[in-house]
């Protein structure tokens, strides 16, 4: 066995993002490299020092315990993440736009500090739970396509 | 005899259990503090020879699973990591102790000592010392 075998034996059992599975397994690979390293200075042969170090690390009881730590989102973090920037686009539409939700003098609206704690909120908050920073900078992107939506289309009384 | 020999085999499969679940329980305080005293960030691997050598063979479990305990503890904020090392050469993730870590370590520890005297004194072990 070699190390890059040993590492699609944890694969095999990985269902996870691919950016979190090719770090997960960069880590291993340290791992076993320092494992077979040891294992050989003692005078082991490279076969029985992959070998020892693969039974010492338990590749599949890892492999289930590194799944069931960085498994998806669940379902009620795939519900905040898709009603959050709904929710702030529709704050800023019915606190901040002009009563009949056009940016009316949208000159004067961006000195308005509501706006700016609003968007900043909008962005700031899904930075501190969002697992990774791109699913945070989605939602902003999302806050502000819907904000533009809405003062764009005000006949639609959101 | 042999029933005996059967209990004995139980009985040491079940203190064997209860010892694993107290390890569980303890990796977090174990790592934090291994980490704490360290000074600087390890790698796991580090992390995983150092318990074996401070707890003198207390913390021998399959190796690989100390690295879901250290996500785990970097998705609670106890930990933060990074890469170290180019890319293509032998990159390694080392962790360090967060303050929020700190202040963990610091309750349990105060937790731990609580029971340790909690124990000491109900079982009687100052006056077999002494």
């Amino acid at each position: 066995m070699t190390i890059d075998e040993a590492l699609d034996r944890i694969r095999a059992r990985l269902d996870l993002e691919a950016e979190t599975e090719y770090e997960l397994l960069e880590e291993i690979r340290a791992h076993l490299e320092d494992a077979v390293e040891e294992a050989r200075a003692r005078g082991l042969d490279e076969e029985a020092a992959l070998a020892q170090a693969a039974a010492r690390f338990g590749l599949e009881e890892s492999a289930q315990e590194l799944q069931a730590t960085h498994v998806g989102w669940g379902t009620l973090e795939g519900i905040a993440a898709a009603a959050l920037p709904v929710l702030f686009a529709l704050v800023l539409r019915w606190s901040i736009f002009a009563p009949d939700g056009t940016a009316i003098g949208w000159r004067e609206l961006l000195n308005r500090p509501a706006l700016w704690a609003v968007a900043a909120l909008a962005l700031l908050l899904p930075i501190r739970h969002f697992p990774r920073r791109r699913y945070a900078l989605l939602a902003w992107a999302v806050f502000w396509g819907l904000s533009i939506l809405f003062i764009t289309f005000p006949a639609l009384r959101w | 005899m042999g029933t005996q020999s059967k209990e004995m085999t139980a009985r040491d499969e079940i203190e064997a259990g209860q010892l694993n679940q107290m390890r569980k329980g303890t990796t977090t305080l174990a790592v934090l503090k291994l980490l704490v005293d360290a000074g600087e960030p390890m790698h796991g691997y580090q992390i995983i020879r150092a318990l074996e050598e401070r707890s003198q063979g207390l913390f021998q479990f399959k190796e690989g699973l100390i690295y879901p305990r250290l996500h785990q503890m970097e998705q609670d904020g106890l930990l933060e990591s990074r890469w170290e090392g180019e890319p293509g050469t032998r990159r390694r993730k080392v962790y360090a102790v967060t303050d929020k870590g700190r202040r963990r370590l610091e309750a349990e520890m105060a937790q731990w000592e609580a029971f340790r005297q909690g124990m000491t004194s109900l079982l009687g072990l100052e006056a077999i010392r002494s």
